[in-house]
C-alpha cells in the first residue's frame, strides 16, 4: 500500500464494518450489494498487501561506547 | 599479595558496579593501574563484572533481590504491545543467527513493518553500555517505534552477563516504549528478561509474539468471502420470499376486488330487471302512446285519437271510440 493509502489495519477495520452491516437486517439488498463489492475489494487489497508488500530494514551501527 | 593485610584500592562510580555484591564473588576489572608515593597501588576502574558460573549467578541472584523490592518485575508494570507493530526498534548483533532467525520469521509471518535494527555488542565489556545506548536512542528518538526488541542467541552464563547487568535491567524496566526480550537460552531468565513487557524464550519465539501469521490471516479472509457471499445470499432469499408475498398479496387484493365488482354488477343488473317496464308488459300491463308521448291521463283524449299499444310482443295501432273519466 502507498504512504498516502489506507494503512492494513484501516482496510481491516473498513471489512469489518462492511461484515457487520452485510449480516445486518437493517441493510436493504441495494446497500447490501454495494457492501458486497466493497468488501470483496478491501479483501483484494489485503490479500495482495499480504502477499507482495516486504518488511523494511534499515541497519544502525550502534554508538560508540566506552 | 604476600602480605595478607595488604589491600589494593579500586576506585570508580556506583555505575560501574554490576549490582549489590558480597564477600566470594569473582570480579573480572577492567581499570588503569596508578602508583602512588603515598598511597601506594591503586586501580581505576572502568569496567567491572562477575566471572564463573557461580559468582555470576550469586551476583544475578542478589541484584535480582534489590530490583524486585524495587517492583521492577511486577507484572502490574507490564504493558501490552502492539500486534502487529509498525515500527520495531532491534537491539541485537545484526549479523548473527538470533538476528537472522528473528528477521527470517519475522517476514513469514508479517509484511509492512519497519525495523531499524541498532547493531551492538552483546557481549562483553561494552555490551551493557551499548545495548543500553540503543535503548536510550529508541526512547528519544523523534519518531517513536511501537517496541524495543532485544534478542541474542543462547551462550554460556558468562556470555549473557550483559542482560544480568542493573544498568541494562533498568534501562529494559524505564523504557517508555514496551519492550521485548528474548535471549535464546534455556536454564535461566536473564533479569532483562524478567523486567520486559514480555519475554521470548528464542529470537524466533519473539517474531512470533509480535505478529500473526499472513498464511493464517489469509486463510481467515477466504473465509470472510464466503461469509460476505453467503450473507449476501441471504439478503436475496430475503428479498426474493418478500418479492413472492407481495405477488401473492397484489393477487389476493385484485381477486377481492374484482369479486367485490361482480357482485355488484350482479345486483344492478337484478335491480335493473325488477325495475324494467318490459317485465310489466310480460304481467299483462301495456303502454298507451299519442304521438311518441306516453299517455298517463284520459283527460286531454278525444275520440277517434289515435293511440299506438305497446304489448309485451307486439305494437297495436287503435282509435278511441268512447272516453269515460274516472
Amino acid at each position: 500500500m502507498k504512504s498516502n493509502e489506507p494503512s492494513y489495519n484501516e482496510k481491516y477495520k473498513q471489512l469489518e464494518e462492511v461484515i457487520e452491516s452485510l449480516q445486518s437486517t437493517d441493510t436493504d439488498l441495494d446497500s447490501a450489494v454495494a457492501k458486497y463489492e466493497k468488501g470483496m475489494s478491501l479483501i483484494a487489497d489485503l490479500e495482495k498487501y499480504l502477499k507482495e508488500a516486504e518488511n523494511k530494514i534499515t541497519k544502525i551501527k550502534a554508538a560508540k561506547s566506552k | 599479595m604476600k602480605d595478607e593485610f595488604a589491600s589494593v584500592k579500586f576506585f570508580g562510580t556506583v555505575n560501574q558496579l554490576p549490582g549489590p555484591l558480597e564477600d566470594g564473588i569473582l570480579l573480572k576489572v577492567k581499570g588503569v593501574p596508578f602508583l602512588h608515593p603515598q598511597y601506594g597501588f591503586s586501580i581505576n576502574v572502568q569496567f567491572m563484572t562477575p566471572v564463573g558460573e557461580g559468582s555470576i549467578k550469586r551476583a544475578a541472584q542478589l541484584l535480582e533481590l534489590k530490583l524486585t523490592k524495587e517492583g521492577l518485575f511486577d507484572e502490574t508494570r507490564k504493558r501490552t504491545l502492539s500486534y502487529p507493530p509498525a515500527k520495531v526498534g532491534l537491539v541485537t548483533s545484526v549479523g548473527s543467527a538470533a538476528y537472522h532467525d528473528f528477521i527470517k520469521i519475522l517476514a513469514e509471518r508479517w509484511v509492512g513493518i519497519e525495523i531499524e535494527a541498532v547493531d551492538v555488542q552483546v557481549q562483553g565489556d561494552i555490551a551493557p553500555n551499548q545495548i543500553v545506548s540503543a535503548l536510550d536512542s529508541f526512547n528519544t528518538a523523534k519518531d517513536p517505534v511501537d517496541v524495543i526488541v532485544l534478542i541474542r542467541g543462547g551462550g554460556s552464563a558468562d556470555d549473557l552477563s550483559a542482560f544480568n547487568t542493573e544498568l541494562v535491567t533498568r534501562s529494559v524496566a524505564t523504557s517508555r516504549i514496551p519492550t521485548l526480550v528474548a535471549i535464546g537460552h534455556e536454564v535461566d531468565i536473564s533479569l532483562a528478561e524478567k523486567a520486559a513487557d514480555k519475554r521470548g524464550s528464542t529470537p524466533t519465539h519473539a517474531a512470533e509474539f509480535l505478529a500473526p501469521d499472513k498464511r493464517q490471516v489469509l486463510t481467515a479472509l477466504e473465509q470472510i468471502k464466503l461469509q460476505m457471499v453467503r450473507a449476501l445470499s441471504d439478503k436475496l432469499d430475503n428479498s426474493k420470499t418478500s418479492l413472492t408475498d407481495a405477488g401473492l398479496d397484489l393477487n389476493k387484493a385484485w381477486e377481492s376486488y374484482f369479486e367485490g365488482r361482480k357482485q355488484s354488477i350482479t345486483e344492478h343488473k337484478r335491480l335493473l330487471e325488477i325495475l324494467s317496464p318490459l317485465n310489466a308488459l310480460k304481467r299483462g300491463y301495456a303502454i298507451v302512446r299519442q304521438s311518441g308521448n306516453v299517455v298517463l291521463s284520459g283527460k286531454k283524449l278525444k275520440t277517434n285519437d289515435e293511440l299506438a299499444i305497446e304489448l309485451a310482443d307486439a305494437q297495436l295501432v287503435t282509435t278511441v271510440k268512447n272516453i269515460k273519466l274516472k
